[in-house]
């Protein structure tokens, strides 16, 4: 039996849905995958219609515009690490487009 | 929708966009850059290391040490030599001229040098990004970010616009311009491990040569080398590339062997010190995988080797404090190295020689059309050394300048509604569809199929197989695509469907380009045609659109100062014999 964890992720797409909500998927927990690699999991294998921020991701902690909340938290999808169960919301204060893509991700400094 | 009108049109968003987009200011026509991800954060520039090559004269004009006895004419050589002399040498001298500009130009407008060596200023990828998006503020140039251009829109053959999304509300917007340059860089998308970012999917190269221009050198791709595999969160990382560079280590196969030993120890020496690493490195331990010596991710072990521990430690702490790269904690990475368990690495997709044909220019075959950085063909020829960085700072520029002349020569015709609305239904289908194969499922085997069969060592039998699956793909899947939601906010089934048009393309006129060079040169190694064979094959594969199908021709290169080499000999003694040819000059370039 191959291990799973929980993966409870916000949902919200602004033309159809009134308010946001919750879904949970579960997701097989390979030793050393990211956020960014269970969210891939499910967008490739379970719902295609979920949107995070990856179009333009760089994987590497560089472009920060898969900054979320993970656990309540502020973290890079692609540099935190899956261990558990967890759960991944948008940043806080930023209007959100659909499910965990925000208006603007990051600010660079320039 | 809506409608952007501009004098020059600037596709993507790194640095050789940036370039282009300023130097269309420069010549006073107004200028527009839309890049696919976030502004000075897009494509592989602020991924780069990042060094900015120019000559030792250059970099004492410069204010750095540099090399005195280093000249023009040397750095040149050893370009020409490193591009196993596949470089279009007007393009060369274009570059070793220019740099020193560049590189002054971007210290100016405030990108912070590092350290230097005889031939190279080291900063950061992110430094260099950053001056270039402030002096595009100050010079006012247009920007846009996170929208995708999907095509061009040609009127009398000649470039006019494109088409875009806004990829957050999935809105169409027209661009009419009197000129388009393509700075869209390469396709590692396609590739998994890359060590580039999602949204290079070759889209400025497919775009090209939909609109009838040619691309070329397409079969050589650059694979950095001792990339981790495993575990994914390190995938496509270069902190393990860095590391065998700056600490030392060696090589061991899944088996526990130390296959470099079998290699001329002179090779792999220059191989370990020079940039000649990655077409090296990724070439042998492809070899030991393809043998079935692989570690279980498909890789070969990175370890300390003869190394003492506290030497390897200590050379780690001083370009990785307490073991941090580039922001992201690698402790662990430390810790499996000091007891001497191996870190699984091999080739990641990183640059692509490859690209659209352009004249001095960087201009296309196309009225209106300009590519620039390395969506064009590279001036690096086979294989490429000095910095990428540099190419897309050179090239940007003076794309960016001969498109705004041509702007101000032209007149403003605009694209055809009829052409507009066609080319929107056509990338609207995926919408439209229900129960098609799903985008990202079909990228998936793509990255994987192209990295087994197109990656470092090629032969006959899996490129055929490889374009069997493209064809059938493109025949059978990608008309029938669909997304799960039907909803245009963030969609990424939807881009990752109209991406996957691209990706496909540029992997079909890739490996039909190495399917057609049967010699083994640079960092296109066919196993069953081992010899580099400069009789035949100084020459490039250039492929053009004929009749709804890619039509493959050959060219000679084009020679300014340095004569061609002759003879067949196989594919290490012409790598020894191109090392051997290196200028007085040191330093990693």
């Amino acid at each position: 039996m191959n291990k799973t964890v929980e993966v409870k992720v916000y949902r919200f797409d602004p033309a159809v849905d009134e308010s946001g909500y919750y879904q949970t998927f579960e997701v097989p927990l390979v030793q050393g995958i990211s956020v960014m690699d269970a969210l891939d999991y499910i967008y490739e294998n379970l719902d295609g219609s979920l949107a995070y921020y990856d179009h333009a991701a760089c994987n590497q902690g560089i472009c920060r515009r898969c900054l979320v909340q993970i656990d309540g938290k502020p973290g890079l999808m692609c540099q935190t690490l899956v261990q558990g169960n967890l759960t991944v919301e948008p940043l806080p204060k930023f209007e959100v487009v659909k499910d965990l893509v925000t208006k603007k991700g990051s600010k660079t400094d320039a | 929708m809506y409608n952007v009108e501009t004098d020059v049109l600037i596709v993507g968003g790194g640095g050789a966009g940036f370039r282009a987009a300023i130097g269309a200011r420069e010549k006073r026509t107004t200028a527009t850059l839309v890049s696919k991800g976030p502004l000075a954060r897009s494509g592989a520039s602020p991924m780069a290391g990042a060094d900015l090559t120019v000559h030792g004269r250059g970099m004492r004009m410069a204010g750095f040490f540099g090399e005195p006895r280093d000249s023009e004419e040397k750095f040149f050589s050893d370009i020409v030599h490193h591009g196993c002399f596949l470089n279009d040498q007007r393009l060369v001298e274009i570059y070793v001229h220019d740099g020193p500009d560049r590189l002054m130009e971007t210290l100016a407008w405030g990108c912070k040098p590092n350290f230097c060596d005889e031939r190279a200023v080291f900063t950061s990828g992110t430094g260099i990004m950053d001056a270039h998006l402030r002096q595009a503020k100050r010079v006012g140039v247009d920007l846009l970010e996170d929208i995708a251009i999907l095509d061009l829109f040609v009127e009398d053959g000649q470039v006019v616009g494109a088409l875009g999304i806004d990829i957050h509300t999935g809105e169409f917007i027209t661009f009419h311009s009197k000129a388009v340059v393509l700075a869209t860089g390469g396709w590692h998308k396609a590739y998994t491990p890359v060590t580039g970012s999602k949204e290079l999917t070759g889209d400025g190269v497919a775009m090209a040569y939909r609109a009838g221009a040619a691309v070329g050198n397409m079969e050589f791709v650059t694979f950095a080398c001792n990339v981790p595999l495993w575990p994914p969160i390190w995938r496509g990382s270069i902190v393990t590339y860095v590391m065998s560079m700056l600490c030392g280590g060696t090589l061991v196969n899944g088996k526990g062997e130390r296959f470099l030993e079998q290699y001329d120890p002179e090779v792999v020496s220059t191989a370990s010190k020079t940039e000649w690493n990655k077409s090296f490195f990724s070439n042998v331990a492809a070899r030991e995988v393809r043998a079935g010596k692989g570690t279980p991710h498909g890789g070969v072990y990175y370890v300390v080797g003869d190394t003492p521990w506290e030497v390897f430690h200590a050379n780690a702490m001083r370009s990785y404090p307490n073991w941090q790269f580039k922001g992201v904690d690698f402790s662990e990475m430390g810790r499996m190295l000091r007891d001497g368990e191996g870190i699984e690495v091999g080739g990641a997709a990183e640059y692509f020689e490859g690209g659209v044909c352009v004249d001095e220019s960087f201009a296309t075959a196309v009225p209106g059309l300009y590519a620039a950085g390395e969506c064009a063909i590279s001036l690096f020829g086979a294989n490429r050394v000095a910095a990428a960085t540099m190419e897309m700072l050179v090239s940007g520029a003076i794309a960016g300048w001969a498109a705004a002349e041509y702007a101000q020569s032209t007149t403003f015709p605009a694209p055809s509604s009829s052409q507009v609305k066609e080319l929107q239904q056509k990338v609207e289908r995926p919408l439209h569809q229900t129960k098609g194969p799903l985008p990202g499922q079909l990228r998936k085997r793509l990255q994987l199929e192209a990295y087994e069969k197109l990656g470092p060592v090629r032969n006959e039998e899996e490129l055929k197989v490889l374009l069997g699956f493209l064809t059938e793909a493109q025949r059978d899947e990608l008309p029938k695509l669909s997304t799960t939601s039907k909803g245009r906010l963030y969609n990424k089934e939807w881009l990752e469907s109209l991406e996957l048009e691209n990706m496909l393309l540029v992997i079909e006129l890739s490996a039909r380009s190495a399917l057609e060079r049967t010699e083994s040169r640079g960092v296109h190694y066919r196993e069953d045609h081992p010899d580099t064979d400069n009789d035949q094959w100084l020459r490039e594969v250039v492929m053009k659109e004929k009749v709804g199908a890619p039509a493959a021709n050959t060219r000679p290169v084009k020679q300014t100062s340095l004569d061609l080499p002759t003879g067949k000999i196989p594919y290490l003694e012409m790598v020894k014999q191109m090392m051997a040819a290196h200028s007085d000059v040191g330093g990693h370039h």
